[in-house]
This record gives C-alpha cells, sequence and structure tokens, in this order.
C-alpha cells in the first residue's frame, strides 16, 4: 500500500547539519563514551526532526480515521457505545438508500470519460486557436471561481419547472421536462452542472499541457495533409497522455468528494433519494437521523471505495505510462 | 505484502473486537463556565427576535443577577448536525432551542427532565406534548407550530366561489378546485422537493379522514397501517397529483419558500402551510392582505368525522445534561417562556405563542381563527412518526406523484419502517 508509506526517502544523517554541535565532539579526545553519545544522537536526529510531521499524521489523520472506523463496529441510540459486530454495515447494504448512492458513485465511474473529454476537447481548439480563443479562454475558466451554492442555486433557478428552459423549450414546441424532479434525469443535470462548474481547472491544466507539445510535430502533420480529427488522434492525444492521466485522476477526486454542495443546494439528494451520494448520506445520517455510528460505517465504505478506485488508477496510470 | 495484508487484519479484527468506543459521548462533562450561560438557537440572529430577547435576559436578570447569558445562533442548516457534535463531545451549550418531535425526543438522553422546574407553567403554556417522551418533559414550548389549510379568498371570489364558506366535504372541495381551475390557478400549492409536503398533507388533512379513535391511537403509538382510512390519505395525495391538483413539478418545487410564493403570488388557492416561523399569516401578508387571507378546517372525507386544527408545541427550549445547575439553567427557559417575551415575539415575528393568554385581535381573521381552534386542536400526526419514517415518506411521496409506486406498497413499507422504529 503505496499510501502508508510515511517513511521519509531522505538520507538521515550528514546531510543538512547546521549547527555542527554533536559532530563536532570527539576531537577533544574524550574516547569513546562521548563518541558513542554522539552517534546515538546522530541516529536520532533524523527521527526527531520528522516527528513533528509524523506527530501530525498520527494525531490529526490516522487516529481519528481509526476512531471512526472504531465507531462503526458499535451501535446507535439505546445502544451508544455497545460493540455490534458487524450489524452497521449489514444495514447499509440493505437499506435502498445506501445502494443507490453506491449506485451513483459507478455512474460518475462511468460519466468520467466526457468529464474529461470535454475540457480537453476545447483547450484543443483554443490551442489550435478558434477564432475568438483567448475570449473563451477566460469564460471557460470563470464558472470555476464561482462556489457551488451559487452554481446551484442559479441552475436551480434555470432548470425549474416554470423557468427559463422550459419556457425556451416551450416556444419551439417542446413538453416541459421537470429537470430536477424526474429521477432519471436529475442525476445527469447535477453531474452536468458540476462538469460546468469545474471544467475550468481541468482545461488550465490542459493548456499547460499543450505549452510543452512540440510544435514541429504538429507543423509536420499539417504539412503531410493531416486532417483535424487525425491531428488530434495521433498527434495531440500521444503527446498529452501525462496531462490526460493527471485531469482524470482530479476530475475523479473532484466528483468523489466535492459534489455534496451542488447536491444540497440543487436537489436535497431527491427526488426519490435518485441523486444520493455516499457523502450526503453521511450528512444526513449523522445530522438528521442522528445515527453517528452508521454514519461512521457509512465514512468507512466511502473510504474503502476511494482507496480502490486511487489504488486502480495509479496501476492503470503506471501501466500507459510505460506503454507510453 | 503477506505481513502487510496480515497486520491490517489484525487491525481490523482488533477494532472490530474492541468495539469499545462510542460515536456519541458516554460521559457528560461541565460546560459553561460559572456565572454565565450559553444557549444556542437559530433564532437570535433574527431582527425580529431581539425584542423577546431582550425581555427574556431582563426578566432572567432579576432572578440571577450574577449570571450572564450568552446566545449563539447558529445556522438552521447545520443545527442539528452541529449539536449532534457537541453531543458527542459531552460538552456545549446548557440551553439549546429545539423543534418538537422527533428532534428533540431522538436526543433526550443529553436533557435534564424539566418537570419539576416548569410545573408552574403547565396551564399557562400550550404545546407540551411535542416536547414531551415517556411522560416526561424536556423543553418548556416558545411557540406552536401547526399546519392550517390557508386560502386565498379574491380567487375564492374570482372563481365564483363564497370566500366565507370555504369547503366543509372532500367532494364539495374538489367540485371548489375545478371552479379555481376554470379561473387560471391550481387548488394547491405543493412544495414536496425536500419531501416535505406528504408531512403538511397528512397532517393538514388528517383530521378529516382518521377517525376521532384513529387519531388518538396514531399518536399514542399504536398506528394502524391496515385501515383503510390511512390508506386513504396517500391514496389522495396520489389523486390529488394525478388530477392536477398541484401545482406543476411539484417534486422540484422547494417548499420554503417556492410553494409559498405561488400561494402568495395568487397562481394557486390553497396551500397547506405553517403557524409560526415561516410560511405562515404573517408572512402571506406582504401580499395578501389580512382580507384576502382565509384559514379554514380540513374538509371531511371519512363521513363523521370532526376536523381539528394540527398543533404542536413548535420549538422550545430545553437544558443539556451538562449544564452545571440545572435549576439556573431552568430557570432562564423560563423567563424564556414568560409572558411578557412571548408577546413580543408574537408581535414582531407573527408566531403563535405557546402562552394562549396573549391577546391576537389585532392581527386579523385568519389569525384570530387559528388561535380559537387551538382549544379543539390536536397533535399533528406526522410529528409522531420518527425522523428515519418521516424521511422514508418524503421519499414515497415524491415516487407516488412520480407514478414509480402504488399507495399499497408505499403504505407497507412505511408500516414496516413505523413499526422497526
Amino acid at each position: 500500500m503505496p499510501i502508508g508509506n510515511v517513511h521519509p526517502s531522505v538520507r538521515p544523517a550528514q546531510a543538512g547539519r547546521t549547527d555542527g554541535a554533536a559532530g563536532s565532539a570527539p576531537h577533544r579526545g574524550v574516547g569513546r563514551p562521548r563518541r558513542a553519545r554522539g552517534l546515538r544522537s546522530e541516529r536520532l536526529a533524523p527521527y526527531i526532526l520528522v516527528a513533528p510531521a509524523i506527530l501530525i499524521i498520527v494525531v490529526m489523520r490516522l487516529y481519528p480515521l481509526l476512531l471512526g472506523v472504531n465507531f462503526s463496529f458499535t451501535g446507535d441510540g439505546d445502544r451508544n457505545g455497545m460493540a455490534v459486530g458487524l450489524d452497521n454495515y449489514l444495514e447499509l447494504f440493505r437499506a435502498p438508500l445506501f445502494r443507490t448512492a453506491l449506485g451513483n458513485v459507478g455512474l460518475l465511474v462511468l460519466l468520467l470519460p466526457v468529464a474529461v473529454a470535454i475540457p480537453g476537447l476545447l483547450a484543443t481548439f483554443i490551442y489550435l486557436r478558434v477564432p475568438g480563443h483567448r475570449v473563451y479562454r477566460g469564460v471557460y475558466f470563470f464558472p470555476a471561481v464561482l462556489s457551488p451554492v451559487i452554481v446551484g442555486g442559479i441552475f436551480n433557478l434555470l432548470l425549474a419547472f416554470d423557468g427559463p428552459l422550459n419556457a425556451a423549450l416551450g416556444s419551439v414546441g417542446i413538453g416541459a421536462v421537470d429537470w430536477l424532479g424526474d429521477p432519471d434525469i436529475a442525476m445527469f443535470m447535477v453531474v452536468g452542472v458540476h462538469v460546468w462548474a469545474t471544467f475550468g481547472m481541468s482545461l488550465v491544466v490542459f493548456l499547460a499541457g499543450f505549452a510543452t507539445l512540440d510544435s514541429a510535430l504538429l507543423d509536420a502533420a499539417r504539412v503531410d495533409g493531416a486532417s483535424l480529427p487525425k491531428v488530434i488522434w495521433h498527434v495531440i492525444i500521444p503527446g498529452l497522455s501525462r496531462t490526460i492521466q493527471f485531469v482524470f485522476v482530479t476530475t475523479m477526486i473532484g466528483m468523489l468528494t466535492s459534489m455534496f454542495g451542488l447536491l444540497y443546494v440543487m436537489t436535497s439528494g431527491g427526488p426519490e433519494g435518485s441523486t444520493y451520494l455516499p457523502e450526503y448520506y453521511i450528512w444526513i445520517q449523522q445530522g438528521q437521523m442522528n445515527r453517528p455510528a452508521l454514519a461512521s460505517a457509512a465514512s468507512t465504505v466511502l473510504f474503502v471505495i476511494m482507496i480502490v478506485v486511487g489504488l486502480l488508477q495509479i496501476k492503470l496510470l503506471k501501466r500507459a505510462a510505460r506503454e507510453a | 505484502m503477506k505481513q502487510r495484508a496480515m497486520w491490517s487484519a489484525v487491525l481490523v479484527v482488533g477494532l472490530a473486537l474492541a468495539g469499545c468506543g462510542s460515536a456519541t459521548g458516554k460521559d457528560s462533562s461541565p460546560g459553561g463556565s460559572k456565572g454565565k450561560l450559553v444557549v444556542w438557537d437559530w433564532k437570535s440572529g433574527e431582527p425580529s427576535a431581539k425584542a423577546y430577547l431582550e425581555k427574556a435576559k431582563a426578566d432572567f436578570a432579576k432572578k440571577h443577577p450574577d449570571v450572564t447569558v450568552e446566545f449563539v445562533a447558529q445556522p438552521f442548516d447545520q443545527y442539528y448536525t452541529l449539536l449532534g457534535a457537541a453531543i458527542q463531545s459531552g460538552k456545549g451549550p446548557d440551553v439549546i432551542l429545539f423543534n418538537g418531535g422527533g428532534q428533540i425526543r431522538d436526543r433526550v438522553d443529553a436533557l435534564v427532565p424539566l418537570d419539576e422546574y416548569v410545573a408552574e407553567d403547565k396551564q399557562r403554556l400550550a404545546g407540551w406534548d411535542a416536547f414531551t417522551k415517556e411522560s416526561k418533559i424536556y423543553a418548556s414550548p416558545v411557540t406552536l407550530q401547526g399546519h392550517p389549510i390557508y386560502y386565498n379568498k379574491a380567487l375564492y371570489a374570482k372563481a365564483g366561489l363564497d370566500p366565507d364558506s370555504p369547503a366543509t366535504t372532500w367532494s364539495k372541495f374538489l367540485a371548489d378546485c375545478g371552479a379555481i381551475a376554470k379561473a387560471g390557478a391550481k387548488c394547491f400549492a405543493l412544495g414536496n422537493k425536500e419531501g416535505a409536503g406528504i408531512q403538511f398533507w397528512l397532517s393538514g388533512l388528517g383530521s378529516g379522514i382518521l377517525t376521532a379513535q384513529e387519531y388518538d391511537n396514531w399518536i399514542a403509538g399504536k398506528r394502524d397501517w391496515t385501515s383503510p382510512n390511512v390508506k386513504r390519505v396517500f391514496q389522495l395525495w396520489k389523486e390529488a397529483g394525478d388530477a392536477g391538483l398541484n401545482n406543476e413539478g411539484a417534486n422540484s418545487t422547494a417548499m420554503f419558500n417556492d410553494s409559498f410564493a405561488l400561494f402568495q403570488s395568487a397562481k394557486a388557492a390553497h396551500v397547506i402551510g405553517l403557524m409560526s416561523d415561516v410560511g405562515h399569516w404573517k408572512d402571506f401578508s406582504e401580499f395578501l392582505t389580512p382580507e384576502k387571507l382565509g384559514v379554514m378546517d380540513a374538509p371531511v372525507v371519512t363521513p363523521g368525522t370532526t376536523p381539528s386544527l394540527a398543533y404542536d408545541g413548535g420549538i422550545g427550549y430545553g437544558v443539556a445534561k451538562w449544564t452545571k445547575d440545572p435549576k439556573v439553567s431552568a430557570d432562564l427557559v423560563r423567563a424564556l417562556t414568560s409572558t411578557d417575551a412571548l408577546k413580543s415575539f408574537y408581535a414582531d415575528a407573527g408566531a403563535i405563542a405557546s402562552d394562549t393568554t396573549i391577546d391576537v385581535s389585532q392581527g386579523g381573521p385568519a389569525v384570530t381563527t387559528l388561535v380559537s381552534e387551538i382549544k379543539g386542536g390536536k397533535p399533528a400526526l406526522h410529528v409522531a412518526l420518527s425522523s428515519k419514517t418521516l424521511d422514508l415518506m418524503g421519499r414515497l411521496s415524491q415516487q407516488l406523484l412520480g407514478g414509480s409506486i402504488t399507495v399499497d406498497e408505499a403504505v407497507k413499507q412505511l408500516a414496516a419502517s413505523d413499526q422497526a422504529g
């Protein structure tokens, strides 16, 4: 498990000593004990130096994590503090709502390529200098500076049943759609809005990637008469493989961890519970249902999912990097 | 790798077997320092509560001049999450504002029973039931919260109906809705995005659907989910949706405050609203002047029922278990529910206060009707349900409107959830 590797990779002794106190002791010729003590302090120094960092990780990260896992094996309410074994986990996997939430995580993973392709394609157009590309660069980035609450509020108004989108559809003779009230559509709307609100960041990363792209290759392809799709497929995508990998990972993390605000504002998990995600479920159980232990169990499950998804991605990326 | 796997296994098994922590703090340690009481609420930041709090503070200072009181206004969205964290750590405010019903009953482990301290107030104030669990009182009611059916008298007149005699039976009500539809308005303004619409429906119309015996049994916890009348509540909900009595897109319309806005702007003739806080007579008065706003009884669905106003204690103050001196904290609760203080809360915030001796005749016909019905009122049906069942009911109600579940199946799931809790 790579994430468990907390040992510093720097070489301990010699390097970086500035005071010289411990190291300069032996020359007084006091002999072995002194030298041994000097060596010992030399050996301890690196541990002392990394101790604050490790302490912070242990106290602020690992301990609460373990405590949360521990809580997930205890009961709620009347059974507060009692060991209940796997009861919470069994309840979770029996709860249709939690299963919906997990299903939605799967949906997010499936929609990931779309969420990466959109900024990639738009960045390509900007790089290829379509007319007005400077304006687009600013416009595309603009939503990234808005808070999810504001974005959610804007789209709540736009997508309301009697809102402007339905009015526009109505004027061309298409019936109104309950964008946020139809359980088959709502999740896609929320994901769509999330992508709209966040793709600006990925776009910037892509543009940075383009800056490293060898323009001689592009020119050569053009001279040889390659069409735009061919240029994208054979020159741009291979040249940007590292960037694409990076955007994949960051977009996935963004989707799994920062959609709470949008969900909260746009759908409150509804309609019919169709837009629940694990983090929203955790919040509801802890805050509204007063079930902290069950929420701990759900958090643990989410944590495991994140580890698995993260490890899979690292593995895939490593393989892709080897092939590249 | 093998060793790592083994260590992880040991860790997991150890944690599972240990199970020694607890997700909610078991021990309570003292909260606010001596000579200072901390109150948590979501009201004290509002200008309309200013006079109320000042009067309450002055009243408390008379009894305990050496104790200072600090009000901490929390955002309501986060209130119970923050409170949950405080309870977990066994530290926090001395006096806590609660919503009546499930929100306080789920948390009585963290509260002091107030029976001995508030005995003198029992007659003067109404709405104790919502703050009582296993016949112990855990908070004193400040406001009453109920679910009257408000109607727009101007729309009634426009539709050719008599604004002063709204329908008393369901069939007449449906006929009136037909006339209102012809006049270009919907019958109900409904916001069910949060799944709260069904709660208002159940409590607003329940007294005309359940027999008196069924109603009392329901409140007492003996809920018969197989009763045809209980099923009818959900049947009518579905029928109203299918017949187009509600505004369109009810499942994506927020109750607060989009559905109330629909009612205020005369796009719908009725709304099952609230008595206090928001969505009530004073809120509507910006657009619906007192003479345009009416309050009606639930139409009789099941012959022989007597409709009554559904109300409970709305919000109330409780005392945390970890407070230094429960007596002093209870005195603060009593100051917060004194007649004087409540009078300003009624006048400024438009809340129907728990103190029924307050004169409301200046507020217009709707509020006078409301207060006159408090005597014959009964606890609201949905307040008796656990928050888990209410959450489920919200989702099922959306499914009923969307047509992806039958009434039978919905009632079956609710029965299972209710009986499990």
